[in-house]
């Protein structure tokens, strides 16, 4: 009954946005405030009826009951508390409605928020937000209902896919939903502008915060996923260029191009144009990338329950194509650029370039996801393309990109002068070619050679810039080191806290060269006591342990892990296999691991025979593989500094709102 | 940041924007624009296009998944056009074999011998040949004495349908078109043969 309940709530949601979108379209065309308030509600209220629809599936979930298709095919009664209330996106229908969710909540908070300015963009910003949640609800009442049941009650449910089944399942799907779901705000407002053709750039720095925002959290999403796959999967890396991983890279490239790319739009009037197909390509990335994971066109390791909706996704990729498209180009003689690029060597160019390599790597990514299902649809040979292509083909380009992060900030406004280029530059070149003078005692490979050389370029612009801020404070203001520090970050956030961000993308880099170009690896079968040495430790397999848990049986190889020098013992690892009752054939494993900031010590257990006498093991050493998840915590960082509220900036802001008239959707 | 130049102009009041009168005519799109404002829909909409294709071709290995035969039609190497769907209501022996897989030549003369005997009962046997030439399938069928028929799997659109991993691949296809039974590399025996048999007789 009460589930019957949570669709009847889902159809009411789908005839709610349905009428939003006709308000909020009308209110504006009529300028009606009646009918904006109403827009506006209905957004409030499709968030309501989201969340008790929400409520209604987690607590069949909790309470086990397997009438629900959905709760039968992704739950089990032995299933921990946690992840009973995380198999809510475990699967097709469910994630839908959690999609829907977290949409709605974003929608709600964004409308709070930016609900006294830009009065005539307002109107048709709902309606877009409206019709994003239209397309899910469609999905949900039509074809992916989370609430169908069956007439019995069965015993037991079918458990939840035990590569689902770690702490990781619980936190990176959510990051990534937020992040993904959020790319929607920036974008209904752009076709808010095209619509309202309110075209300066009031409305690009309005809806920075609210790209940063979604950013940060497919930035960690995304950080997240490699984490799992370094630690669950067990196959030495981080990333696979799997289709469903590009999935979720494509549109952070867009958006980050965007974030940056507004900031010219801001302060020079140009590459308008620019920001509009980047901020529709997030979009349009972000519906392509939850079709390609739910639709099976793609193979890929993850794979989700197949149904009925990617023809309608489909449908909704040629509305946003068309719609926008058309938008735009009836509008493109209002987004001219103010002024002109003035000069090579000047802080518009580098962001021009910016723009060129991510867009270079973005097609580069889509070329090598989506060329093996042409090439197979055309011909008929099915072909791959792995990492080993991804990585030279976008390899140089990023680190072409690295370059530009630590240059691009330090250019002038228009032109650069020789002496400004002296003063930004010698030490951070002096000293990036020292350190590829050292790296040539380490490797040969010139790849590492310059990537090192290039990230502690980045480095030092990085330090010089908050040297030079703290000093130029101290000099004015007789502050302490702390206290300037402070106020740096407080009067300047988003100067100083995209400083933190790069900061976190050069610790990424400096990880991605070590695993990549670094990396050792053995494969070893040994006896117990026995002992193998790689890269100065001396690794001794000393013997099996098993342990029952709720639903699955851990066993694990213990190796305890010595300095081969000096014999000294370091720590133990315990590489496992957990063997889950409801799906034998499935097991998952657990790496061990032993990190230090140098390197991770990293062992995979492949089998064992004659109940442990010996076992089969891969070793791999991974040098400053930590500084990935480190970095990843200093991106968080940075874009929190960045996004904090400034109370000198909002009295900006509200200076310049208050000439917004009252009349309009107050 | 000092050196930021202050450019942020005052929201406007309701009214919406007007095209720039400030005497400059509003030029028409260059050739340059026109040629990228096409490139801009022609080729999302292909990729769209694509994908759904794709999205059709994913439609028949779930098909075979569930177990129902996926329809395939292919014109023997005598000229002659047979579709599974014309077959219903008899059971149907599919192999999947090749003129260079020497696996296949284990079970050549046992699935010439089992339809000789079993032709006359509603048993179809049809032959579809992998990624080979002509010539040297024409050879293989001599050299067997194959007599029931056979044909190039144009495209390998039937192997990709069926998601065959090699050759040779046998499956057996009841009357209602569901797939009863299916061996991976050669049939070994007449038991076996006879386990598959069994699940097809019409």
């Amino acid at each position: 009954m009460i589930f019957n309940i949570g669709y009847l709530l889902l159809i009411t949601a789908l005839l709610l946005s349905i009428f939003g979108i006709v308000t909020g379209y009308l209110g504006g065309q009529r300028r009606n405030p009646r009918l904006i308030q109403s827009s506006y509600n209905g957004i409030l209220a499709v968030a309501g009826l989201l969340i008790l629809s929400a409520i209604i599936l987690w607590y069949g979930l909790l309470t086990d009951k397997f009438q629900v298709v959905y709760i039968w095919n992704h739950s089990e009664r032995s299933l921990p508390v946690g992840y009973k209330f995380a198999a809510i996106w475990g699967g097709q229908q469910g994630s839908l409605l959690f999609w829907c969710l977290v949409l709605s909540v974003y929608s709600v908070a964004a409308v709070l928020s930016i609900r006294s300015r830009h009065a005539a963009i307002l109107p048709y910003a709902y309606a877009t937000l409206h019709a994003s949640s239209l397309f899910f609800l469609v999905l949900l009442v039509f074809a992916a209902n989370p609430f169908r049941m069956v007439g019995f009650v069965p015993e037991d449910g079918q458990g939840l896919n035990p590569l689902l089944q770690n702490y990781w399942m619980v936190i990176h799907p959510v990051m990534l939903y937020f992040g993904y779901v959020g790319m929607a705000i920036p974008f209904s407002f752009a076709v808010g502008a095209l619509i309202s053709k309110q075209l300066d750039s009031s409305w690009v720095r309005t809806i920075r915060r609210w790209t940063l925002i979604p950013w940060m959290f497919l930035s960690a999403g995304i950080i997240m996923g490699s984490q799992w796959a370094y630690m669950e999967l067990g196959w030495g890396g981080y990333w696979a260029w799997d289709p469903v991983e590009n999935a979720s890279f494509l549109p952070w490239l867009t958006a980050t191009a965007f974030l940056h790319s507004v900031i010219i739009q801001e302060q020079r009037g140009i590459l308008k144009v620019w920001n509009m197909i980047l901020i529709w390509s997030t979009y349009f990335l972000v519906i392509l990338g939850t079709f390609t994971t739910r639709s099976g066109v793609l193979e890929s390791v993850h794979s989700f329950a197949r149904s009925d909706v990617g023809p309608y996704f489909l449908g909704y990729l040629i509305i946003v194509v068309f719609g926008f498209l058309y938008l735009l180009y009836t509008r493109m003689p209002l987004l001219r650029g103010e002024n002109q690029i003035d000069g090579v060597v000047s802080r518009e160019s580098a962001f021009l370039a910016n723009n060129w390599l991510f867009a270079g790597i973005t097609f580069a990514t889509l070329w090598g996801t989506f060329f093996p299902m042409f090439s197979e649809i055309l011909t008929g040979d099915r072909i791959s393309v792995a990492a080993p292509w991804f990585n030279k083909v976008v390899g140089p380009l990023f680190l072409a990109l690295l370059l530009l992060m630590g240059v691009g900030p330090l250019l002038g406004w228009r032109f650069t002068s020789p002496e400004a280029l002296r003063r930004q530059f010698t030490w951070p070149t002096l000293l990036a070619l020292v350190a590829a003078a050292a790296m040539f005692f380490v490797t040969t490979n010139i790849y590492p050679i310059i990537g090192m050389a290039i990230c502690l370029f980045v480095l030092i612009t990085i330090l010089q810039e908050y040297t030079r801020g703290i000093l130029a404070r101290r000099r004015h203001n007789n502050e302490s080191i702390p206290v300037a520090m402070g106020q740096l970050i407080r009067r300047n956030g988003r100067r100083y806290g995209g400083y933190i961000v790069h900061l976190g993308i050069v610790l990424i880099g400096v990880a991605v060269l070590g695993n990549e170009f670094f990396q050792q690896t053995t494969n070893v079968t040994l006896a117990k006591g026995e002992s193998v040495e790689i890269a100065g430790y001396s690794l001794v397999y000393t013997g099996l342990e098993s342990e029952r848990e709720g639903n699955h049986v851990r066993i694990g190889a213990r190796m305890v892990v010595f300095d081969a020098d000096t014999g000294r013992e370091l720590s133990s690892v315990l590489p496992q296999r957990n063997i889950y009752d409801k799906n034998p054939d499935m097991p998952t494993s657990e790496v061990g691991i032993r990190m230090t900031p140098l390197e991770d010590v990293y062992v995979v257990i492949n089998g064992w025979d004659n109940s442990g006498n010996s076992a089969t093991f891969t070793i791999y050493i991974n040098p400053l593989t930590v500084w990935m998840w480190v970095g990843g915590i200093v991106i968080v960082l940075g874009v929190l500094m960045a996004i904090w509220p400034n109370p000198s900036q909002r009295a900006a802001f509200n200076r310049e709102a208050s000439y917004v008239p009252v009349a309009a959707g107050d | 940041m000092a050196e930021l130049t202050e450019q942020r102009s005052l929201p406007q009041a309701d009214v919406a924007a007007e095209l720039p009168a400030d005497g400059v005519a509003t030029v028409p799109a260059t050739r340059a624009v026109r040629v990228w404002q096409a490139v801009f829909v022609v080729v999302p909409l292909l990729f769209i296009a694509l994908l759904a294709l794709r999205l059709y071709q994913t439609n028949t290995s779930e098909q075979r998944a569930a177990g129902v035969a996926p329809d395939f039609t292919f014109t023997t190497f005598d000229g002659e056009m047979i579709a599974l769907s014309e077959l219903r209501g008899q059971g149907v022996v599919l192999n999947f074999w090749a003129s260079w897989c020497d696996p296949c030549r284990d079970e050549a003369v046992l699935l010439e011998q089992t339809w000789q005997a079993e032709k006359e009962k509603g048993i179809v046997f049809l032959g579809l040949d992998y990624l080979d030439q002509e010539p040297q399938a024409k050879a293989y069928l001599d050299e067997y004495r194959v007599s029931y028929p056979n044909g190039p799997d144009l495209q390998s659109k039937a192997a990709r349908d069926y998601g065959i991993k090699g050759v040779p691949e046998t499956f057996f296809i009841d009357g209602e078109g569901k797939i009863a039974y299916m061996v991976i590399g050669p049939i070994m025996s007449p038991q076996q043969m006879e386990q598959g048999l069994s699940k097809i007789r019409p």
